[in-house]
């Protein structure tokens, strides 16, 4: 280990006193966005609108129930998650990641859906899956097992760089759905992780230039180009590309300081178009005003930090940038569709973890919480006695080569 | 440095930058955020006003609404248009070309056209039974006036949108319609309405007329009579309480249908009572009359001498039907004579002359509450010549409407006062609450005495010797003046050779119920207004007091009622008897 990772070895201390509880405050952060999340989807969702009509969607509890449901798997998948061995985890990243990357191909097969110019789900019967949902998660775990192998060496260029090839592929697929936001977020997530592992910088600095041509090019995307400068000044074109941000931004100025109340946006009334997806943030702005909004965005941020405390307790590295890379998985998006809601990023579709109504992205995200948690509860000590036993068989091949087969 | 630590900073950072954001949106542009919103939600939106209902003074309706369907079409939604358009053109009776055209706006993203307006109940029910898809009926209000072209004049009418175009439906748009008719709205993204129980039909105020239907059929029955007799040009009759100014009729011809005004050119639509500038002839003596009585110029029973036939004045020659010899100041206007008619005018002099015609109101609007009434004209004082006082006296040079010579007329009726004419009795709310009455102004221009000289003077005129025998009622006595006088063409410049016929006059004398001015152009066969107009003038008010029941002058002497011949002790002696 050198400097430059964040495993120190300082808290190997509280490792020793595991396993414990799950840590508390992630579960109840991440309870409390979930129930929002349902509310404001009930809240959002409950006038039929001319779009849902077009939709022939005539019950006002339809996205609701839908989204009860989903919590209810979402929890099953999160306790499935909680019970995986982490070390074993690990070992399957690679499958995983095979695995998600099958998926994720399936969706140019008949088995995909389009909807809006864009083929990024799979038919699932009763309902559809992203499959970028579980790259991001698959991509995390395979990143971390990967990052903390012993010969994974920060300063050797080719292994060092090597996920990035995963990435690409991963990306490329994306840009052909297309699904920008997804390759971008996978892309800041990806060097992020590399940068903790202590990555030499300048390597990742070569990264951005690399990138500058593909930046260049993708914002010669005719529509991408409008949705860029539609961010820049939104009120130019507010009938236009700007329509959504500047609805977005009459949703959050209409809330004021204490919101409209519960249940009495007007916002939703098909004047904000994804108002349930990934602009409920918008909603919950109207109808709970800035102290709602900061309340949410504190949440947020409060589940990262205390990720990233759970992170700095773990006793190996693998641990630590799983922990890590489960924050940055649920932070930054976030923070992108916070920025883009607000108008400091270029708009893109990317939903609100915990609270965005859409399936995949809850599961996926719960399932996250559950390995989150199973780390909290310091179950280091229970993979540690897992490796005292595997010390012990190693111990005995030994001495095994050493006095003969024959002993 | 910790490079865990580091990227927490920068994340938590990048957390602060949303909240910083938040603050700026949510909190310092709440107010021009929720401002944009409210503007979005809502919508001000003009509300449809169903026009007011007119009354005549007796509250029978004159102008009402009906509910008519209207075609329209979207032409996006119409998959073959060549059929469509056959179906509606073999229907409605358009052309198929047109409705063709209508619906294939092929190109243009137009979701709504008028096809037909206001259709018939037979044509919605057949279009109903075909029902092509894209095609579809608006409820709109339609305009309708029961009695037909009956007091089309004062009514005016409206255009298929509604709009007022003469008449009082144009003079009381504002009334009848309530302008400011508009409600907030509060709409979702895609229009529709949110709001509830908002009243989104209005109703106009209704108005009362002075005009009595009554009256008016009366008046424009005799009309279409003479017009018929006497082949004349045109033709109007305005009936006025001479006290009030109340309009109990008025009358055109030609006239037109307000429900089918298109069918009649505007000459028609003319409301002549108020519009048509003429030259007055005799009935303008009543300002030389009156003006020489009230100044001392003349003294009743002085005599002037007509014997010679015409009076040379200001370089003009003015002549007399007859030669009538030397005569009286009363039978000046009973026979109405130019000669002596001048021969006064020149006794008041031009400066009082003048005067007495402005008080009379000439040169000037009436002030009815009618569109487009016209002020006439009066030459300026200063630029009178030495024709100018003696053409005046006999009716010539001024330029007159009919409505400005019965007010003339009314203020000898009513004792010297000169009134505000007007059609509109009372304003009431579509509750029927009466929301304002009319009250006119009136102001003196003669003295008492002065109207009650020439009431007998002016009632002469029906009598034996005077010039309008014809326009005698039995049973009351008429006052009056007859008029007639060349009419000028303008478009020539020169006199046609046609005439202006007129009667003017009140009754009963003494106490008159109706004042009334009955003008005929270019009456073919006889000219004089005595002859042409009088009969008129008698027919309408002979029918008028029928149906008014206006007791005759003589009735004093046969309308007694028997009130039974019980005294007041009830026991049986002489019959009592009491006046009416």
């Amino acid at each position: 280990m050198n400097g430059r990772t964040f495993y120190t070895g300082q808290n190997a201390l509280a490792v020793e006193k595991g396993p414990g509880r799950p840590d508390r405050v992630i579960i109840i952060l991440t309870a409390a966005l979930v129930f929002l999340g349902a509310l404001m989807i009930y809240s959002s969702t409950s006038v039929i609108t001319y779009a849902m009509q077009q939709k022939q969607i005539t019950t006002p509890l339809f996205y609701f129930k839908r989204h009860l449901i989903t919590i209810f798997l979402a929890l099953l998948a999160a306790s499935v998650a909680y019970r995986i061995r982490t070390d074993l985890l690990g070992k399957l990243s690679p499958v995983l990641l095979f695995l998600s990357l099958a998926l994720l191909l399936l969706v140019f097969t008949r088995l995909g859906i389009s909807a809006g110019g864009a083929r990024r789900w799979l038919r699932l019967w009763p309902s559809t899956f992203q499959p970028s949902e579980l790259v991001k998660l698959s991509m995390v775990i395979f990143l971390a097992w990967y990052l903390s192998r012993d010969f994974f060496d920060p300063d050797n260029l080719p292994i060092a760089l090597a996920p990035l090839g995963v990435m690409a592929v991963f990306q490329a697929v994306f840009l052909k759905q297309p699904d920008f936001g997804g390759a971008l977020t996978l892309g800041v997530i990806t060097i992020c992780m590399l940068f903790l592992a202590g990555v030499r910088l300048r390597y990742l600095a070569g990264l951005l230039l690399l990138a500058l041509p593909l930046a260049y090019y993708l914002a010669h995307e005719p529509y991408r180009l409008r949705r860029i400068t539609s961010f820049l000044d939104p009120w130019a074109e507010a009938r236009g590309d700007g329509f959504q941000l500047v609805q977005s931004f009459i949703a959050l100025g209409r809330g004021g300081f204490g919101g409209v109340g519960l249940g009495r946006s007007m916002q939703k009334l098909s004047f904000l178009p994804e108002m349930h997806t990934d602009f409920i943030f918008s909603i919950i702005g109207e109808e709970l005003g800035f102290m709602g909004a900061t309340l949410v965005v504190l949440a947020f941020a409060g589940f990262f930090l205390r990720s990233t405390r759970i992170a700095g307790r773990m006793g190996d590295k693998y641990r630590q940038l799983l922990a890590y890379g489960i924050a940055l998985m649920i932070a930054l998006p976030a923070m992108v569709n916070f920025g883009v809601v607000t108008g400091l990023l270029p708009t893109k579709g990317l939903p609100l973890p915990f609270i965005s109504y859409g399936g995949s992205s809850l599961i996926v995200n719960l399932m996250a919480v559950g390995i989150l948690l199973r780390l909290s509860k310091g179950e280091a000590m229970a993979d540690a006695r897992q490796d005292k036993f595997r010390e012990t068989i190693e111990r005995k091949k030994a001495r095994r080569a050493i006095y003969g087969a024959g002993l | 440095m910790n490079r865990a630590l580091f990227l927490s900073t920068a994340v938590a950072f990048g957390f602060l930058v949303v909240i910083v954001r938040l603050g700026n949106l949510m909190l310092l542009d709440h107010e021009r955020l929720w401002a944009k919103a409210q503007s979005q939600y809502q919508r001000e939106k003009q509300i449809d006003v169903k026009r007011g209902v007119i009354y005549d003074r007796r509250g029978r309706e004159l102008a009402v609404n009906l509910d008519e369907e209207s075609l329209y079409c979207d032409p996006t939604e119409v998959a073959s248009p060549r059929t469509a358009a056959l179906e509606i053109s073999s229907v409605t009776g358009m052309k198929y070309s047109d409705v063709l055209e209508k619906v294939s706006q092929s190109g243009g993203k137009k979701h709504f056209v008028w096809l037909k307006r206001k259709l018939g109940d037979d044509e919605v029910l057949k279009l109903k039974n075909l029902a092509p898809g894209g095609f579809g009926f608006v409820n709109e209000t339609r305009r309708y006036y029961p009695n037909g072209s009956l007091a089309s004049h004062v009514l005016g009418f409206v255009n298929v949108d509604n709009k007022a175009e003469g008449g009082v439906e144009r003079m009381y748009e504002s009334t009848l319609t309530n302008k400011g008719g508009k409600v907030v709205l509060e709409r979702d993204a895609t229009g529709k309405v949110l709001s509830q129980g908002l009243e989104l039909e209005s109703k106009g105020n209704n108005l009362v007329l002075t005009i009595d239907e009554g009256l008016q059929y009366i008046a424009e029955t005799a009309l279409d009579e003479a017009m018929r007799k006497w082949r004349a040009d045109s033709a109007s009759v305005i009936m006025m309480d001479p006290f009030t100014g109340d309009i109990l009729a008025m009358a055109n011809r030609p006239g037109y249908d307000p429900n089918d005004p298109g069918k009649t050119g505007p000459e028609g639509r003319k409301n002549r009572a108020i519009m048509d500038l003429y030259e007055p002839g005799s009935t303008f003596k009543i300002v030389a009359g009156t003006s020489a009585i009230e100044t001392g110029a003349v003294s009743l029973g002085s005599m002037f001498d007509c014997s010679k036939g015409y009076i040379e004045a200001g370089g003009r020659k003015y002549h007399d039907v007859h030669k009538l010899g030397v005569i009286p100041f009363e039978e000046i206007f009973q026979k109405s004579s130019n000669v002596g008619a001048i021969q006064v005018a020149m006794r008041v002099g031009a400066g009082k002359y003048y005067a007495y015609a402005k008080k009379f109101g000439f040169g000037q609007k009436t002030g009815i509450d009618l569109p487009w009434e016209a002020a006439g004209r009066l030459p300026d004082l200063k630029r009178f010549n030495g024709a100018s006082l003696p053409s005046m006296a006999i009716g010539y040079g001024v330029a007159v409407t009919p409505l400005q010579i019965l007010r003339a007329y009314s203020a000898v009726a009513n004792g010297g006062y000169l009134v505000t004419p007007h059609v509109v009795a009372q304003i009431l709310s579509p509750d029927g609450e009466v929301i304002s009455s009319f009250h006119g102004t009136r102001t003196r221009i003669l003295k008492p005495e002065t109207a009650a000289t020439f009431k007998r003077i002016f009632s002469l005129v029906t009598e034996d010797g005077g010039t309008a025998k014809q326009a005698a009622i039995s049973g009351n006595h008429v006052s009056g003046k007859t008029g007639t006088s060349r009419l000028f063409d303008p478009r020539t410049g020169r006199y046609s050779g046609l005439y202006s016929s007129s009667f003017v006059g009140f009754v009963p004398e003494h106490n008159p119920r109706i004042a009334m001015i009955v003008v005929f152009k270019g009456a073919k066969g006889e000219v004089y207004g005595g002859v042409v107009a009088g009969p008129v003038f008698s027919e309408i008010a002979e029918k008028a007091f029928a149906y008014m029941n206006v007791p005759r002058d003589d009735a004093f002497k046969n309308n007694l009622v028997y009130l039974g011949d019980e005294n007041q002790n009830g026991v049986k002696g002489a019959p009592q008897w009491s006046r009416n």
